[in-house]
Formats: C-alpha cells, structure tokens, sequence
C-alpha cells in the first residue's frame, strides 16, 4: 500500500477519488456516515470473496476528518471509453459486457443485502412520487420472484475495465444486492436508455438472448429500477423516468 | 372503539380493527336466515339507491370512466347480486336428505379481507359487502389508494344500513390510508381473501397463506367468423369495448377477422363512429398506451378522443374506439397488450385456424383463464367446438359483448352474476367461475350411518327332486321355443350315458345338439376355446352344463366367450370390496343363449353361483370370474345324476359343502335370507353325510339330502361369500395339489376357532357388520345342528368335536403333513402362499380381517397339527 504521490482523479459531493501509485482512495467527507463507508466495503469484501475480479480492499480509515476506503488498484481502460473509440465494434463489446454481467449474475453471496428490501426502502422514501403511484410500485416489486443473485446494481461499462493484457476488472460495488437478475438488467437497460435508446435496445436483446429470458419478464422491472433512479435526483433525467414510473399492472 | 376519530392507518390500528370484526363477526354467526336476508334487502335497496352518488364520486376521485356506465355497474352489483342469491340458503341446515342421512349446513368463514380495484371502486364494493352480509362473514375492506375516498364511502354507507337493518356494529371495516404494508396485513390476519386486482395483487394474495379467491388479467380475444351477422357482432363489440371506457376485465382487445368479410367488419365499425389509425398514427399511439412493456396509467379508462389527442393523433371527438389494424400477436406489438381503454387491435385471418390459433397466443400471453368471445351463426357446431377446445379460459361468450357478458346473468341467464371472475388454475386462481355466496361458506357435511342395500340372487329357475331332468328340460321345448342346445360336459359322463337322459329329451322336443365332452378337471382356457370354437360355429341358443364344478365352470366361460368373444379375462377378474362397484363392468350375458346347470356331484353349488375358476395352460394363472352376469338361468338338482359318485368324491364335496355353509353363515355379509339357506345346508351335511358316504346309492335319501344341501349352501354363499378359510384353502390346492374340499377341511375347525373371538386383531369392514360376532354366530349354528353343552363355551367346543368326528368317519386327514406334503417345500412356498391366501377375493367377507402373519401361523398349525 503506497499513498504517495496520490493525485485527484475524480470529486463528487460527498466523495474524493485519488489515484496513487498502486492504490485508489474513495475518501469520503464528513458528513457521510460512516456505517455507510463501512458497507461498502463489506460488499466489497463479500464480492471479493466470490471470486470474481474485483479491487481488493485493503483498508478503510480515517481521512481528512472523514472515513476512506482504500483498494488496489486496477489497470486498464474502461470498457465505455473502448466501446466510444471503436465504434464499428459496439456489438462485440455489448457481447462481452453481457457475459461480464451474466457470470456476475451466477455467482452468490448469501449475507449481502436483500434487492427486494432495499428498493422497498427506496421507494417508500420517493415523497415526490404519488401514494398511489407509490402502493402500484410496492405491490408490483411485492410480486416480483425473489432470487438471490449478485446484482452490481450500477452496472455499466464504465464500471468495467479492460487491461492491457486483456484482464476484465468490474468496480464500484456500492449498490450491490442479491436479488433477480431480470432487475439488474433493466436497471442497466435504463443506464444506456437515459443516454442512448438504440444502445440500451441492443443490449436488452442481447441480454434476452444470451440469458434466455423473456423481454417483458426484464421490462415488467423497468417502472420499480425507474423510481429507484429517480431517488438520485438527476433533473434532466426526471421526465423520462417518470415515463417509465407510471404504468399500471393489469387491474 | 368508540372513538370517532378512530381510523386505520397503521398496523396498531388495524389489529384494533381486526378485533372488532372478529367480535362482530362472532355475534353475526349466530343470526338466523330470516335475520341475514332482511339485512341483504336493506343494504341492496341502499345500494341500489345511491347508485348515481357513488358512480359520481368514483369518476371524481379515479378521474378514470364514465359516469353514466359506472352507474348501471352499482346498479348491477345491487340488484342482479339481491336477485340472484335472495331465495338462496346460507345460514344452518341448507340441505337433507333424510333418507340418505346426510346433512348439509353453511357456516360462515369468518372475516373476508376485499381488494377494491380502481377501475370498479364502488360496484365491486357493493358486490362484496352484499356477499359477505348474505353469509354471515365480516368484511375488511382495502381500497386502493386512487380510490379510496369513494370505496371507504361506500363501505361507511352500507355499514350503516347494515346495522339499521340489525347487524352487528362494526361487521364492515376499511382501510382508511392504504398501503402496501396494511393490504399485507389484511390480508394475512383475514380467514380468506376476496382480491381483485393486478397480477401482482393476485400474487401476494396467494402467498399470504391464506385461502385466496383471486382474479387476474384478462386479454380477451374476439373473432368473427364469416358466418357471423357483422351488424349485431360490431354493434356488440362496440357496446362492451366501450363501456365504462373499456376498464372492464372482460372487454374485448383484440378481434380477428377472416379475409372473406374484413372489408364489411371494417366499414361497419367506421360507420358506427370507430377510427381505423393510419400507418404513422399506429406507432404514435403504440407508444402511448404501452411504456416499457407495461400498460401507461395515464391512458386508463380514458376516451378514444383523448388518448387520440395524448398521443398527438387528431380524431373526431365522439370516436368510439381506436382500431390498430396489426398483425403481430407477439407481446412485442403494443396492440397485443390488455389496454383498459377503447384501445382495439384488429387482426386479419386467411382461414378459421388462423384466427384460433391468433385467439390462443393473444390468450396464452396476457389472459390466461380469463374470458374468451366468438361471433358465429350457432349452427356452425364445428368451428364452435373447435373454438371452446382451443381456449383455456373460463368463460367462453357466443354472440355477447364480452364485457357484460362476462359478468353474467345479462346477457345470459345461468353464468352467475358477479364482479369477481374466477380464472381457474389457469390464472393462477382457486375458483375458474364466477365467484358467489358458495364460495364464502364453510359447508358442513353431517352424514348417518347407513347400510347399503343388500340382496338374495339366484337362478331365475331352481329345479329340484329325484328324476326331474326330463321334467324341467322339457321347457325349453314347449315353453322358451329353444331350437339348438350345446352340452358341455366331460368325457366320463358322456361315455357313461349320461347324457342320454338330456338327448333323448331333445331329439323328443325337436331340438337339435351337438355336445362337447372334452373338460378335464381344473378346466383350462385352452379347453373353454375349443368348446368356444365349436360353440360359434353350431349357434346354440341354449347351453346345457353336465358335470360337478369343472364342466359347469368351463361352461359359463364357454358362454361368456361365445356372447362377448372380445372380453379380457385379466379384466374380469378384477377383485373387487363391494362387487356393485367394481372397476371393470361385466358385460350383459344372456343376449344369445341360455344357461341351464346340471350338477353330477355334491359339492360345488356352481349350478346357482356366480363364480367360476378357469386356468391358463400357458402361463399356470387362475383366473377366478366373480359376476352376476354368469349365474346360470336355470339349475337342476336331480340326484339320479349324482347316485354313483365314488367315496372319495363324496366325502371331499360333502365337507366343502360345510365349508361353504359355515363361511357363508359368518360372513360380514350375512343376511337373515342365506341364513336360512346355511343352517339347513349345515344340518343336512351332519345328518345325511355319513351314510351318503357310507352306502352311497344304497341310500338314495342320504344322497338326495346331500344335493339338495350343496345347492342351498351355493345359494347361500353365492349371496353372503365365503372367507379366509376358502382363501387358505385355494392356495394349498394351488401349491400343493390337495383335493379342494380335503383342503377346506384340514384347516376348518382351526381356521373357526380363529375366527370365534371377541376381540380379533381386525374385524371385516361392512356396514352391517357392526361388532365381532363370529363366535355367537357359531354357537347359533350349533344349536341348529344340535348341538348342546353347559355354556357357549362348551356348545362351541362340542360343535369342533362334532365337525371333527365328521371328519374322521369321511376320512379326512388331521393334518397338511398327512397330505403327503413335503416339510422343505411347504416351508419355502409359506410365505408366499401366506400372502396369496390373504390377497384372495375370498378374504373380503372373513369376519375376522386376516393379517399375513395370522395365516402363515394358521398353515403352520394345521401343518404340523399343533
């Protein structure tokens, strides 16, 4: 672990990235609790142990007044920066993304935290969203098969690495669950389909083909992934979400 | 809860509420009929008046349909459901049938939790609240949260007419703020579950672990066959697809329409003020109403105009629906979805199998066990049952908008009224009909015991006395006008001139025979086909059995195979507990010739039973037929065919007609008609079978004694069976080659003393069989036969010294080892003869239910004699 020469790489509201010779710092502010900071890095350490290629952690301590975690680095570009330079090969990364995601999907963690639970926490808490919007979304979640597949939760290809040497690396695992695997997918569906239409239309049907699942048993999760979205606050991205936000079930 | 202010927001208050409906409920269960049907009619005629309010406040609220339908919704869940269920008895004794003894009472099931839907607010209110009155049950009320304002309304309303009218206070709760949480919660601490709504909704009811009457999602295919009247068909679809803005389940989404007449169908729905959407419009509403896979909310129960309009599409304003004309059935087409909205796709067909096949996916994909509609001239009966085969829903509508034909008892007579539709197992639901009052009671079933009509079959003719052949026979000259007759009997007789007696009598009358005299003992299947063989081709209409057990048995086979050549005797050898009730059912004889028994020998009975043993040579398996269907028409006991029985026949057939009477006296089946027929069979043999055995055609009495005893005993045990000791006894015969009456009397008395106990291990299970009475049943039979002593004890052992001493004078060996059977052998076969006696259809009507463990111990007695 060498914390010298660690320079700034990225900076959000309640968290700093730095980059050091062999490790990344996610420092937190003070404000963010620390329970918080503490779980991520419990996820982490679940996923690690999976086996799948995550960056190790190697510890997490007091910075600046707040609380970091600090992992290993991993090398290489991420897999959006690829897919943006060599477009011509878009569906020969969509493949490899869905692979990357449907071995996530196999693996399972029995203590991580439940999908179904948490996205009840999130939409409970969606005040901006109507009672009965609300009692539709939590009776639909409530219907929903409960699996107890890994889902990244964020899953995007700028959360996937690409080494030199080939190696894929997936980060940032803060929003991981064990849930239904058809969830993750639309939420990532929904990823691509706030910046893309066409992108996110490719990988729903690859992601359909490739795990052998129906589109709508992906599409019935769209409205529950959508509210959970919305809980971020992203102005620009309201409109569409509440689009997707309210449909009925059959009544 | 006196508290006025008192609402349920919250678990603690909920459980509150709970409270006060079981406690309500509690009161209400003990209300008569009288008192629950003047509570029905109040709370239906309140309903039924604020019909008009409530429709208002549920457009107001939803801001979904339309007022002037929603209106005739409240005013069908009032008066259809009164009018349907108010002659209908819910409360105590429902049914009787006193004869039968059985009773049949409703109870009330306790508290109902009711998931009010958002597109029915107030009707399905009323509807559920007037099923849960009528039975007597306290209704918990979750409304949805778009509808609250309106349901929470209807449930206070009727509540309180409820009680003016008598009922108990509180027997109508509601959620005041729902939530997911609480409608869990209901449902969970309610006794059954009355959930209309979304899959979704459906599906938590399911798993609360409570009973569930749940619906689901309908996708109601329409087709319209050429032979349809297109007015009335498109008139009709137009009516319920627009009705309340198409939020009926029920509606119409789809229609398919055959090539023939689309131009027709398609110019009528214009005509009547529909809108055919062009190409670009197509995608434009498509994305409206379908977001993501999933129905829009915004479109629900709107008008055509207005989804029209939010889907920037300009139509007139009175259009009546908007008709995508698509063609992909896949989930992938928008169209294919349940719209809940004057949203219709039209699909063209090249033939009538398209369109079912088209119906079937659009079924298959959204609307399992739902609701299903034709149009088609009801002569077309083919297409029609092709139709009802294809679709897996439970309601399948001809000539009916399918909306208001759904909901029943409208545009139909005998489908139930009713807001709640059943979708069967299809849809995941408990109930695939319309749901009512029968499926919210508890039906108590009370039922006397009875005991099943009994019997007494015998031979239509039963002819008796010495010298009678020629008498009887001659019937079937001058009275039936029988023109060929078919002997069958052994080799033996037929040498010995026994026939004769029978040939000459028919040469006499003019009829013509021919005769099959090649039985052997223990007859075989092969042997019964060569007389079949000869049978066929000689066409007797009647058949003539001369001989003991073997030529009458071979006989009524001859007769079954000559009648019904395509019967399976694997078949008809079924066992059986109750013979009424038998799997197999035994083909109807008589319809080519009839059957007259002649028995030789004493012992049998088979000229009045309804048995018969056959053997297949091929494989060594018995065959034992047990019918009524082959008891012979006419029996003749005439002993001059009987007076030069050999002594060893004699005594083995004299002692197996005391096993018959005494088996046949004991039986659980027993009835005072064979007892008679059994304790004089029984005397007879004590008094007339020594000297039968003795002096043979010396004494002519004896011998007439000893017929006439074997043919009682066959009455008797043709009607009350025979028990374990036969069932023993055809396994030594089977095994170990003994005589069939020597087998019977080796383990006889043993097998009595078994049977004569108080507490047996098991008794046998007949109705009228009501405690072990064997014992006493045998002691009666030794009083009959003379028998006497101090006590019953004594009589009982008296009674096995009398049958003993009988059967040392015929010579009956005491033991199975006297028998000449080999120690290793019988020991090696034991068990597996053991089980093969206790599985004989003879062992059913033993008074004592054997173990296997008690018959291999009975073997191994009368083996070693110990």
């Amino acid at each position: 672990m060498d914390l010298t020469n660690k320079k700034l790489i990225l900076e959000r509201k309640h968290k700093k990235v730095y980059e050091s010779n062999d490790c990344i710092i996610k420092s937190f502010s003070k404000e963010h609790p620390k329970s918080d900071v503490f779980n991520e890095a419990l996820n982490q350490a679940r996923i690690e142990e999976t086996g799948l290629n995550v960056p190790k952690v190697l510890a997490v301590e007091e910075m600046d007044g707040g609380w970091a975690i600090i992992m290993l680095k991993k090398n290489g570009k991420t897999l959006k920066e690829i897919m943006e330079s060599d477009k011509e090969n878009i569906r020969k990364y969509m493949d490899m993304f869905v692979d990357i995601q449907l071995d996530i999907n196999s693996k399972s963690s029995p203590l991580l935290n439940r999908m179904n639970l948490k996205f009840g926490r999130q939409i409970n808490e969606l005040k901006e969203l109507s009672a009965t919007i609300r009692y539709e979304l939590l009776t639909r979640l409530d219907g929903m098969k409960k699996h107890t597949k890994i889902c990244h939760g964020d899953f995007n290809p700028s959360n996937v690495l690409i080494g030199d040497d080939g190696e894929i690396s997936i980060i940032d695992w803060s929003h991981a669950t064990q849930g239904n695997a058809a969830a993750d997918a639309a939420n990532t569906y929904l990823l691509f389909a706030l910046e893309d239409k066409e992108l996110a239309d490719m990988y729903m049907d690859i992601y359909c083909k490739k795990s052998d699942t129906a589109k709508q048993y992906v599409q019935k999760w769209l409205s529950i992934v959508a509210a959970q979205r919305l809980s971020k606050h992203v102005e620009t991205e309201k409109e569409l979400l509440m689009q997707y936000i309210d449909v009925v079930d059959y009544l | 809860m006196a508290d006025k202010n008192f609402i349920v927001d919250s678990i603690d208050n909920l459980s509150i509420k709970m409270k006060e409906l079981r406690e309500a409920q509690r009161e209400f269960a003990s209300y008569s009929q009288e008192q629950v049907d003047k509570i029905f009619y109040e709370v239906a005629m309140a309903a039924n008046k604020a019909r008009f309010l409530l429709a208002k406040m549920a457009v107001e609220e939803t801001g979904m349909g339309v007022l002037e339908d929603k209106v005739i919704k409240n005013h069908y869940a009032a008066e259809y459901i009164y009018n349907a269920y108010k002659d209908t008895k819910t409360c105590g004794v429902i049914e009787e049938d006193k004869i039968f003894g059985i009773k049949k009472i409703a109870e009330p099931i306790g508290v109902i939790a009711a998931v009010i839907p958002t597109t029915n607010p107030t009707s399905t209110a009323i509807f559920k609240i007037l099923l849960a009155l009528k039975t007597r049950n306290a209704i918990i009320i979750s409304p949805h949260p778009r509808a609250k304002d309106c349901t929470n309304y209807t449930a206070k309303m009727l509540l309180e007419k409820a009680v003016e009218a008598g009922a108990p206070k509180g027997i109508i709760g509601w959620i005041d703020v729902p939530s997911l949480e609480l409608t869990n919660e209901v449902m969970h601490e309610a006794d059954i579950i009355l959930a209309t709504g979304g899959p979704g909704m459906v599906k938590s009811a399911y798993s609360s672990g409570k009973p569930a009457i749940g619906v689901g999602a309908g996708n109601t295919p329409v087709i319209i066959d050429e032979t349809a009247d297109i007015k009335m068909a498109v008139n009709s679809i137009i009516h319920s697809k627009t009705f309340d803005n198409g939020m009926i389940c029920a509606s119409e989404q789809s229609v398919t329409v055959p090539d023939s007449i689309y131009n027709e169908v398609k110019k009528e729905f214009a005509y009547r003020g529909c809108y055919f959407l062009k190409k670009d419009e197509l995608d434009k509403v498509r994305k409206t109403i379908i977001i993501g896979g999933s129905l829009n909310a915004k479109i629900v129960g709107q008008s055509a105009f207005k989804i029209a309009e939010m889907a920037g599409v300009s139509v007139p304003e009175n259009t009546k629906i908007l008709i995508g004309e698509v063609e992909s059935v896949d989930i992938s087409e928008e169209f294919a979805h349940e719209k809940l909205s004057p949203v219709l796709a039209m699909y063209k067909a090249k033939t009538f199998d398209e369109a079912i096949a088209k119906a079937e996916r659009l079924v298959a994909d959204g609307g399992y066990g739902h609701t299903s509609a034709i149009y088609i001239d009801v002569n077309q009966k083919e297409k029609l049952a092709i139709h009802e085969k294809a679709m897996k829903t439970c309601r399948i509508l001809v000539n009916t908008p399918a909306a208001h034909g759904g909901i029943g008892d409208l545009y139909n007579f005998k489908l139930a009224p009713s807001l709640t539709l059943g979708c069967g197992s299809w849809g995941g639901n408990s109930v695939s009909e319309n749901v009512g009052v029968k499926h919210l009671i508890n039906i108590k079933t009370v039922a006397q015991r009875r005991e099943n009509m009994l019997w007494l079959r015998t031979p239509e003719k039963v002819y008796f006395k010495r010298g009678c052949l020629p008498v009887a026979l001659d019937e079937l000259g001058n009275i039936m006008h029988k023109k060929r007759a078919f002997i069958v009997t052994d080799t033996f007789l037929y040498k010995n001139g026994y026939t004769e007696v029978i040939t000459n009598k028919l040469d006499e009358m003019g009829i013509r025979y021919t005769c099959f005299y090649d039985v052997t003992p223990d007859p075989t299947l092969q042997c019964a086909r060569e007389g079949v063989k000869a049978m066929t081709s000689f066409e007797p209409d009647v058949i003539i059995a001369l001989g003991g057990g073997s030529a009458m048995d071979a006989a009524k086979i001859m007769w079954v195979m000559y009648e019904h050549p395509e019967v399976n005797f694997e078949d008809m050898a079924m066992d059986f507990m109750d013979i009424r009730k038998r799997v197999y059912t035994f083909p109807k004889m008589g319809q080519k010739a009839y059957f007259v028994a002649v028995p030789t020998s004493s012992g049998t009975g088979s000229e009045v039973t309804p048995f018969a043993i056959i053997t297949d040579a091929d494989t060594g398996i018995k065959w034992p037929i047990a019918d009524y269907e082959i008891l012979p028409n006419m029996a003749i006991v005439d002993v001059d065919n009987m007076m030069d029985q050999p002594k060893g026949l004699t005594a083995a057939s004299g002692i197996d007609v005391l096993t018959h009477a005494l088996e046949a006296y004991v039986s659980i089946m027993a009835t005072d008609y064979t007892d008679g027929l059994a304790l004089r069979a029984m005397k007879l043999v004590f008094d007339y079978l020594p000297s039968a055995y003795e002096n043979g055609s010396g004494d002519p009495i004896a011998r007439e004694k000893m017929a006439d005893a074997s043919c009682l005993a066959g009455m008797a045990f043709a009607n009350a069976f025979l028990g374990v000791n036969h069932s023993m006894a055809h396994k030594l015969g089977a095994f170990h080659h003994i005589a069939h009456g020597l087998a019977n009397a080796v383990i006889l008395t043993r097998v009595m003393r078994y049977n004569a106990v108080d507490v047996p291990t098991k008794m046998g299970t007949f109705p009228q069989y009501d405690y072990p009475k064997a014992k006493a049943r045998y002691i009666e039979a030794a009083r009959y036969c003379g028998v006497t002593g101090k006590n019953d004890d004594e009589i009982f052992e008296n009674f096995i010294n009398k049958i003993e001493e009988l059967k040392r004078i015929i010579g009956v060996k005491e033991t199975i080892a006297l028998y000449g059977v080999e120690e290793k052998y019988f020991l090696d076969t034991l068990d597996e003869m053991s089980e093969q006696a206790f599985n004989d259809q003879c062992t059913a009507a033993n008074p004592r239910y054997p173990l296997i463990s008690e018959i291999k111990e009975l073997y191994l007695d009368a083996y070693y004699g110990r």
